[in-house]
């Protein structure tokens, strides 16, 4: 783990409400997909917080996705290239990609794009084909989506219809699933959307990751504050147990 | 660390006085692939029961101007866990270990210092009397004189470790609290601990906490904490270590010239997990410029 101050080298907008920030340091830091990062800016006391995010790509330069939703992520999607970023990490637990020979579906929406793009980058590395099935609301809610359709097979669906298919990614997923259940979800976006994606991979017995998100101060599990209870009855830390999770952990299957 | 920085607690010298606060922290270990936690003055761990706590429901946390709530409820791991498998490491990592200890009752309370007094490697016991997030707990030790002062006459029959308390914000008295401690044997008094809050989430129409209220910490909470400080140190002779939203050089100056011997750095570390370090040479440096050791400014803005 490293605690480093870094510099903003490129600010892209790759939707029109949301920032892809690049950054680089003194040294990378080595994250695996789904792992995460703490990032502040140099704003004084205000907000106090650090916040996290998965990288999307991990190498000379680090990057994040924003999407302005609080006064943290505003300032965040307000920066410029040359301001200060402290970052630490890697933190957490990410994506096993141990696959057993199943194809990987991955499911995300919004800036959960951000853990899947590397993921699938990794993915196609590796030789492995992947299908990635991307949500948004609108058209503007999908990032990265060139990106993706370089690295695996992409299936949009928005809930306008304004692209790909109409309605929201359980769709797509069942049906894939049904098809062939010789799969393994992966997935990371709203928590409806977790709950459905888990619903449907658990409804056929497929594996199912899950990255999560919650409020959280340390990121390193000695605070205790992103608590989520377990299916087991006890408490997981989304910073230290987590953010991935095995679906059936976090969420009972639907009866 | 240079001989100016030292700390001196009555029985007990810190080599810097920037201590790590209670629940901000960990265990310390956490922190040792990328921060010389020997080099900070100290840690106060985790606050530590006698059976391990899972902790409330959430969410847990919210931020609030300049700060923040938490409503954690002491998740812990437990004395016998904390004596057993971490203390080897602090111990291995030569951490200055101060035992925050928390318990509902009297007799927990000493139970709790019993258990630590034959622990090597303690270099303090904290009793935290002023924890606001557990129900029928905790607080109401903190909030008058004559129990805070009755909780720290018994650990102080059973303790031969230097005995800190930690007092409450919420106390009637702050003043008279601290003269019950003092007089029942206390070495040291930490302050302050959170102040209960709340945030409403205006979406849900509810508290945003699960507890609904929890500790309010971080920057906000300075001017309170100066305050009482600058209060106490008028009304006992024994050290206090200060703390309540320290996160720079000139946050600190303030609390060592009000009266704080020590200074204990909370939330700040979620920001910056070495800020104690870099605080404790920017000090260094600044005494260094004055010709000035820490003790030279301690209370020196006191008429």
């Amino acid at each position: 783990m490293k605690y480093l101050r870094t510099r903003i080298t490129e600010v892209l907008t790759p939707a029109p409400n949301y920032k892809l920030l690049r950054f680089a340091g003194d040294e990378p830091i080595p994250a695996r997909p789904g792992e995460f990062v703490m990032v502040r800016g140099e704003w004084g006391v205000h907000p106090v917080l650090p916040r996290a995010f998965s990288l999307v790509e991990c190498g000379e330069f680090g990057s994040i996705i924003v999407k302005p939703i609080g006064e943290g992520t505003e300032l965040l999607a307000g920066m410029e290239v040359g301001d200060v970023l402290t970052v630490f990490g890697p933190l957490g637990k990410g994506y096993d990609m141990d696959n057993a020979g199943r194809r990987p579906i991955l499911v995300a929406g919004g800036v959960g794009v951000a853990p899947l793009l590397y993921l699938a980058r990794e993915f196609h590395d590796a030789g492995t084909r992947s299908v990635f099935i991307y949500g948004g609301r609108t058209e503007d809610d999908l990032p990265l989506s060139e990106e993706i359709a370089e690295v695996a097979d992409l299936v949009v669906t928005t809930e306008n219809g304004a692209r790909g298919e109409k309605g929201r990614v359980t769709a797509p997923l069942t049906r894939l699933l049904e098809e062939d259940n010789n799969a393994i979800v992966y997935s990371c976006g709203p928590d409806g959307m977790l709950h459905a994606v888990s619903d449907a991979s658990q409804a056929v017995g497929v594996p199912c990751q899950l990255a999560l998100e919650a409020p959280m101060a340390c990121g390193m599990g000695t605070c205790k504050g992103c608590a989520v209870m377990g299916t087991d009855g006890t408490y997981k830390y989304v910073c230290y147990d987590g953010p991935v999770f095995e679906a059936a952990d976090i969420f009972e299957a639907a009866s | 660390m240079s001989a100016r920085l030292k700390a001196p607690l009555g029985a007990l010298t810190l080599d810097n006085p920037f201590v790590n606060a209670s629940g901000t922290y960990g265990y310390a270990v956490e922190y040792a692939d990328f921060v010389d936690v020997a080099r900070l003055g100290g840690v106060s761990v985790k606050g530590i029961s006698l059976e391990p706590r899972p902790g409330n429901a959430p969410p847990r946390t919210a931020e609030t101007a300049a700060g923040m709530l938490n409503s954690i409820g002491l998740a812990n791991i437990g004395i016998e866990a904390f004596v057993r498998d971490t203390m080897p490491r602090l111990r291995e990592l030569g951490v200055t270990v101060i035992a925050n200890t928390f318990a509902t009752s009297i007799e927990d309370f000493v139970e709790l210092a019993k258990r630590f007094d034959d622990v090597e490697g303690i270099a303090a016991l904290e009793l935290n009397i002023s924890c606001p997030n557990v129900h029928a707990g905790g607080m109401h030790f903190g909030v008058s004189g004559e129990a805070a002062g009755e909780v720290t006459s018994a650990v102080r029959e059973v303790t031969s470790l230097p005995l800190m308390v930690k007092l409450s914000p919420e106390a009637g008295d702050i003043c008279e609290v601290a003269r019950a401690v003092e007089a029942a044997g206390a070495d040291v008094i930490t302050m302050i601990n959170t102040i209960r809050g709340m945030v409403i989430d205006v979406d849900r129409r509810r508290p945003m906490l699960g507890q609904k209220m929890g500790g309010m910490s971080g920057p906000a909470l300075k001017p309170l904490a100066v305050r009482m400080l600058y209060e106490v140190y008028q009304q006992v002779s024994i050290p206090i270590i200060g703390m309540g939203g320290i996160g720079s050089l000139r946050d600190s100056l303030e609390f060592f010239m009000a009266g704080a011997a020590a200074v204990q750095v909370g939330t700040a570390n979620y920001a910056e997990p070495g800020i104690s370090l870099r605080l404790a040479d920017e000090l260094d440096a600044w005494l260094a410029e004055r010709d000035l050791a820490l003790t030279d400014i301690i209370g020196v803005a006191q008429d």
